[in-house]
Parts: C-alpha cells; sequence; structure tokens
C-alpha cells in the first residue's frame, strides 16, 4: 500500500492518505490517512464551476464561522465537517475528519453477530426499524429509550447550528447522520451537500422517507419552474422531525395503510410527496397503519392505538403536530430545530426509569396523570412520585408557571438550568453551570432534596432557609424557593401516591 | 411492508461445470452478504433463483433475504442453454409470486432481473418471443451480464441496455460484480431510482448500445 502526499488547497498543509478505498458512497471514494485520523473524500464524477465554488466556500467561509469562536470546538463532536481540500489527479477532495470509534458497531447483531455488522457503520435504519432492533441487533446495541432523546438533543442542536449560520444541509437521513445509542452520540456527516440557499442551489433531491412533500411533488415541474420546490432549511425541518419520530417510535410517520395508487412507484411518491398525510392523523384515519399487513415484529410499535405518539410527553406531541399535522404541507409551520432542541431537553425532565426491570425501553415519560403506567411494559407506578411544577418571576414579579415540570426519581440531579430560568443546558452553557447543584433521595419511605450548591435556597411554607449540605423533605403542597435572585425559580411540589 | 423481488437467472450448462459454477456460487454468497449487511435491503429484498440449461426451474423460490441460502447447483456435463424457456418460467413465477397493490394492500415493488450466462440461447426462437413480454413493463431493471470468453452479448442486449462482460469467471471478478450488483439492488431500494448508483467496478466493461 502506497502513501500519497499532497500540499491542501485552503490551509496549505500536508495532507496524506492510503491508496486503498475505505468506502465508497454514491458520488464519493473514501480514502484513509495513515495515522486514520482524518478522511480525504475524492468526487468521483467531474464537477462544475458552481460545486467547486460551493465546496471552497464550505471549507474556507463555513467551517471558520463554526469552529474558529468561543466554544467552537463544541461541535467537533456534532459533525464530521470537512476543513480542507486536496486536488490529485484531476479530482477533488474533502478532508474531514475521520467518524469516531462508537459510531461502529462493537457487537453488532443478535447470536455472535450471525448478520456480519461489527466494525461496520451504525446505519440509523438499524436502530429506527422495530422489526430490525427486535429481530437482529445485539440488545447492548441498542441503549434504552432515553439514549435516543439525548441523540436526537444532539441531532437537533447541530441543524440548529447550520441553520444559524444560514445553511442548509438538504439531505438529512439515517446514512448521512452517525448514531451512536448504547453511548448517545449522533454526528451530522456528509455536509458537502450544504445548500447556501440564495447562493448555491441544491444538488440532490435528499433521502427517500426524508425528502420533503413539497419537493417530491414539484421534483418532475423544469428546472426553471418558480414552483419548483428544491431542499432548504424548511425541508431539513421536515427531515428532522421524520428523524425525530422515528428514533423514538421506530417507524415512520407518514408510512401507514392508505393505498393512493395501485402502481408501486406512484403510490410510494404520493405517500410521501402530494397526498402524505400523517399515520396519527386526529381527525382523518384514513392513513392508520394496516395491522393485517404488518409482520408481528414491527409490533408494538406499529400499532398507533398501543403506543400513540403523545408517549412522547406534551412537549414533542405539540410539536410532531406542528410538524405533520399544521405543517406537513405548509413549510412554513414546521418547527424549527431549536424548537425540537428546547422540548427535548424539557421532555427528559418528565422521564421516570420504569420500575419493571426487563422493560426493554428502561425509561418513560411521565403523562401527567395521577396513576403513570409506563406504556411499554404496562407496569404501573407504585409508591411515592414527587412533581416539582417549576414557577418563575414574571413581568409583574410574580411567580407564574413555567410550563417545566421535573418528575423525581431517586438519585436525580438537580441542575442550574432548572434552578434559573435564564440558564440552559445547550452548547453554550460553561463548565461550571454543567455542575449539580443537588439532588434527590429516597430513604426512610421519604423524599428529600439535597443541597449542594444553592446558597439561598429557602423552604417557603416553613419560612426557613435550607443550608448548602442539608437537606429538605419533599411533602405535597410545599413550595421551595431555589435562589433569590430575579432569575431564580420556585418549586410547587406535588406527591402522586400509588 | 412492500417487498423488493429480485429475481437470478443462471445458466447451469455444462461449460458451467467445475470453476465457473464454484466462482458464481461464491459471488452470491458475497452479494446475499453484503445485502443482509444493509438494514434497507434487509427489511425488503427477496430472492428467487431459476437456473437453466436443457432444463429450466426455478429451484429457490421467492424467499426473504435473512432465509435465503446459497443452493448447490447440479450441472449436466452437455446439453442446452435454455434461456428463452428460463424467460417462460420467470413469467410463471412472476405471476405467482408477486403480490400486487389492491384497495386493500400495499404489493410488492417491480422486481429486479439479473440474468448470468456464460454462453447464447439454444431457444433463440423462444427467447425472442419472450423478450417484448419481459420487457413489457414487468421489471424497474434488467441487469444481464455474459461471463466468460465464449458469453456472446448481442442476445443479451436485445432484451436490456445494462449488459456486463465478465472476461473472466474467477472468484474475484463475481466477488466484485456481486457487490455492484447488491449496491445497485440497495439504492434501487431506497427509492425510484433518484439515488445514483457506485460505477460498476474496474473489471467489468459495461457494453452500452
Amino acid at each position: 500500500m502506497a502513501i500519497i502526499k499532497l500540499i491542501s488547497v485552503i490551509n496549505n498543509a500536508m495532507i496524506e492518505f492510503e491508496d486503498t478505498i475505505i468506502g465508497a458512497g454514491a458520488m464519493k471514494d473514501v480514502y484513509f490517512s495513515p495515522d486514520k485520523t482524518y478522511v480525504v473524500q475524492f468526487i468521483r464524477s467531474h464537477i462544475n464551476e458552481t460545486t467547486i465554488d460551493r465546496l471552497m466556500t464550505i471549507v474556507k467561509v463555513y467551517h471558520p464561522r463554526i469552529f474558529n469562536q468561543i466554544g467552537g470546538e463544541y461541535w467537533n463532536k456534532l459533525y464530521c465537517f470537512p476543513y480542507d481540500i486536496v486536488v490529485h489527479e484531476g479530482k477533488l477532495g474533502l478532508v474531514a475528519p475521520a467518524y469516531q470509534k462508537h459510531f461502529f458497531f462493537e457487537y453488532g447483531s443478535k447470536n455472535n453477530d450471525f448478520m456480519n455488522i461489527k466494525g461496520k457503520e451504525k446505519d440509523g435504519k438499524w436502530f429506527a426499524s422495530a422489526n430490525l432492533r427486535s429481530k437482529f441487533l445485539d440488545d447492548r446495541e441498542k441503549g434504552n429509550w432515553q439514549s435516543y432523546f439525548r441523540i436526537c438533543i444532539l441531532i437537533s442542536r447541530a441543524v440548529k447550528r447550520l441553520h444559524a449560520a444560514g445553511l442548509a444541509h438538504s439531505d438529512l437521513s439515517y446514512k448521512n447522520v452517525l448514531i451512536d445509542p448504547s453511548g448517545g452520540n449522533a454526528a451530522v456527516i456528509d455536509i458537502d451537500t450544504l445548500v447556501v440557499p440564495g447562493k448555491f442551489p441544491p444538488e440532490v433531491l435528499g433521502t427517500p422517507d426524508f425528502i420533503a412533500p413539497e419537493v417530491l411533488k414539484t421534483r418532475t415541474y423544469a428546472y426553471n419552474d418558480t414552483k419548483r420546490k428544491t431542499p432548504c432549511i424548511e425541508t431539513d425541518r421536515h427531515a428532522l422531525a421524520v428523524m425525530i419520530y422515528s428514533y423514538l417510535l421506530y417507524r415512520h410517520p407518514l408510512r401507514g395503510g392508505k393505498i393512493h395508487d395501485l402502481d408501486s412507484a406512484k403510490d410510494e411518491e404520493m405517500s410521501m410527496g402530494e397526498n402524505a398525510l400523517f399515520i396519527e392523523h386526529p381527525t382523518d384515519a384514513s392513513n392508520r397503519p394496516n395491522l393485517n399487513d404488518i409482520k408481528q415484529t414491527f409490533l408494538p410499535w406499529a400499532d398507533v392505538n398501543k403506543i400513540p405518539y403523545n408517549v412522547a410527553g406534551p412537549y414533542l406531541k405539540n410539536l410532531f403536530d406542528k410538524a405533520f399535522i399544521d405543517g406537513l404541507h405548509n413549510p412554513s409551520s414546521r418547527p424549527t430545530a431549536e424548537e425540537w432542541e428546547i422540548a427535548l431537553v424539557k421532555t427528559i425532565d418528565l422521564m421516570q426509569p420504569c420500575q419493571n426491570y426487563s422493560c426493554e425501553q428502561k425509561y418513560f415519560v411521565f403523562d401527567n396523570k395521577t396513576k403513570p403506567i409506563c406504556p411499554f411494559c404496562g407496569t404501573q407506578y407504585r409508591g411515592t412520585l414527587p412533581i416539582i411544577n417549576l414557577y418563575s418571576k414574571k413581568h409583574n414579579k410574580a411567580y407564574g408557571a413555567d410550563d417545566h415540570r421535573l418528575t423525581v426519581y431517586n438519585n436525580q440531579a438537580l441542575y442550574k438550568w432548572h434552578i434559573f430560568k435564564n440558564i440552559f443546558p445547550n452548547e453554550k452553557l460553561n463548565e461550571a453551570d454543567k455542575k449539580r447543584v443537588g439532588y434527590f433521595v429516597f430513604y426512610n419511605q421519604k423524599w428529600y432534596l439535597v443541597n449542594e450548591n444553592m446558597p439561598t435556597l429557602k423552604d417557603i411554607t416553613e419560612n426557613k432557609l435550607i443550608p448548602i449540605k442539608s437537606h429538605v423533605e419533599l411533602v405535597n403542597n410545599k413550595q421551595i424557593l431555589f435562589d433569590d435572585s430575579d432569575n431564580g425559580r420556585l418549586a410547587a411540589i406535588q406527591i402522586i401516591n400509588n | 411492508m412492500r417487498r423488493l423481488p429480485v429475481y437470478l437467472l443462471l445458466d447451469t450448462s455444462g461449460s458451467m461445470k467445475g470453476d465457473p459454477i464454484e466462482s458464481l456460487k461464491n459471488g452470491l454468497k458475497v452479494m446475499v452478504s453484503s445485502l443482509r449487511q444493509d438494514p434497507f435491503a434487509l427489511e425488503t429484498v427477496w430472492l428467487s433463483i431459476i437456473t437453466f440449461d436443457t432444463q429450466v426451474k426455478q429451484i429457490i423460490p421467492l424467499t426473504d433475504l435473512e432465509t435465503f441460502v446459497v443452493p448447490e447447483f447440479n450441472i449436466p456435463s452437455s446439453g442446452a442453454t435454455h434461456l428463452g424457456k428460463a424467460l417462460e418460467e420467470l413469467c410463471h413465477a412472476i405471476n405467482r409470486d408477486i403480490i400486487h397493490t389492491t384497495t386493500e394492500q400495499k404489493g410488492d415493488w417491480k422486481p429486479l432481473l439479473l440474468i448470468i450466462t456464460d454462453g447464447s440461447p439454444s431457444d433463440i426462437g423462444i427467447f425472442r418471443e419472450m423478450t417484448p413480454i419481459i420487457q413489457n413493463n414487468i421489471f424497474s431493471n434488467i441487469v444481464a451480464c455474459a461471463a466468460g470468453s465464449k458469453a456472446k452479448t448481442s442476445y443479451l442486449k436485445e432484451l436490456t441496455q445494462n449488459v456486463y462482460s465478465l472476461d473472466t469467471m474467477d472468484s474475484n471478478t463475481f466477488s466484485s460484480f456481486f457487490k455492484w450488483v447488491s449496491a445497485s439492488v440497495a439504492s434501487e431500494n431506497m427509492g425510484q431510482g433518484s439515488v445514483e448508483l457506485p460505477p460498476p467496478p474496474p473489471e467489468i466493461q459495461a457494453t452500452v448500445i
């Protein structure tokens, strides 16, 4: 094996690669650097001036714009963003970081990897299909339900950043977003399809399952027809919503039982395009999955009556409604990536560990009912369950509800983003704010909040300060002030008893 | 769940005896294992094998990828290459196997057809009778492969534009051919041809009319 050395076009850096193809996509051949830390992706076909200009702009303008800011290193784990360009034998090669190790199967499939996928990339499709999960994947690869929330948060955040820079990814799909459920990681790859609205037009339509309805509907229109819709930020929002729905519910939101045409290809095009209809549409049930036509291995997830989308909690239900009811054919109504990020983060606070140790999902979202039941294994919550309702000072200085609840479990941590209304856990959070400020513990049949770092924590009901290193018991209707500053939150406690 | 049926028409005439059929089998194994590593293919691809020599037989009925096993082939020591009759049998198989979309149920994707032969049809009459029927919108794609130096591409070109020649019939050649086929099947599977195929590996000469 020979090693080829080149001087890069953008940064004048020495780029080396081994002359053996390690992977081939539809457009690119990929080569490893000798130390395996980066790859060079050569674009196979001839590319025109516009494409060259576009790729140069991605590497030269947008890479530094995202990575060279304060906190820019945060994005290294969320993207495989090309950072340099080489030219070899007339072909243009993008230099990008190699995929991190956790994006390759460690165990692969069941029964000692009988499908022989160990070491292969974790294509998201493996995790988004109830059938593939139950039949093939090794349990150690699957993570738990909470892992998929974390993955969806990371994906939303990565997409949010691209959109904030004025970029559209244009081809978000299982293949272009790597995920690692067992470790809770995700990264957006194939950044070279990036679209700069108004400047560089898209070169791909996207990937089936993720293409927005308006793009499929108008794809046969003439290129210069202004009604022809192509990938943009709003179509990314559709793809993102589909991805989140699929990773949380292991089914596709638009793939139901409705027959649009007797020709399979036309039927597919209509069901994802012009006639796309949410399988859980509240008033139009015509696209509900046809359970007579579904294999056992897709159940229970394919049964939307057993596992409706509201198992993902109220905040996400609201966004799924916006994405697949209001915004399906009305792109401007689709939720933004940031709305998804916020709703997902808030939903994490509603999660409860299932009391059934053999429950496959391990966590479920509290359904705001007095008798919580895990929707996946049917186990009812036993015992007392404290619920913390968060309030903060509004304009009139009175404490108003934040529409934010925290359901408590043993050893659960309390963070600054719970106790201050102006702190949010995202890429901008500094190291000091990532530290736990307290935790909840169940001891001698009672629930306590232990104060670790809340200097002005106060039991309002008893009118008593709770100093650091001491604790307060959680009882029904108790009010606790986390912090006495203007941004500090107040907690009103409810206790459910079953 | 829609299935993507893939029909393999394989030449088992006398000239395939020995190394060529072993290499072909090896290639098939490569194809099956690489398709199994593709989660999209794993959920939709179904395979069937029809062999043709003097006899024509659907030796593997349409089977899902998960349970499909590459069979042993019985090669006669001599005889005819009845590709025409194989196409006839293929039409029967399609009539038996394919689930059509109805107002009640989603049917199969249009099937794919792959033909591999190392010679030319002995039953040219039937072959030419069957050609227009096969071409009549049954398949989403037909790929024909002329393997070895004696294989004639001219008849295959009457059937499809996608004719590939393999100069040799060794294991490597078949393996890389089948790897390419599985990439094509996988991308067919992703949609209706909106995805560009990777190019065939360098050992394969694409013969385009």
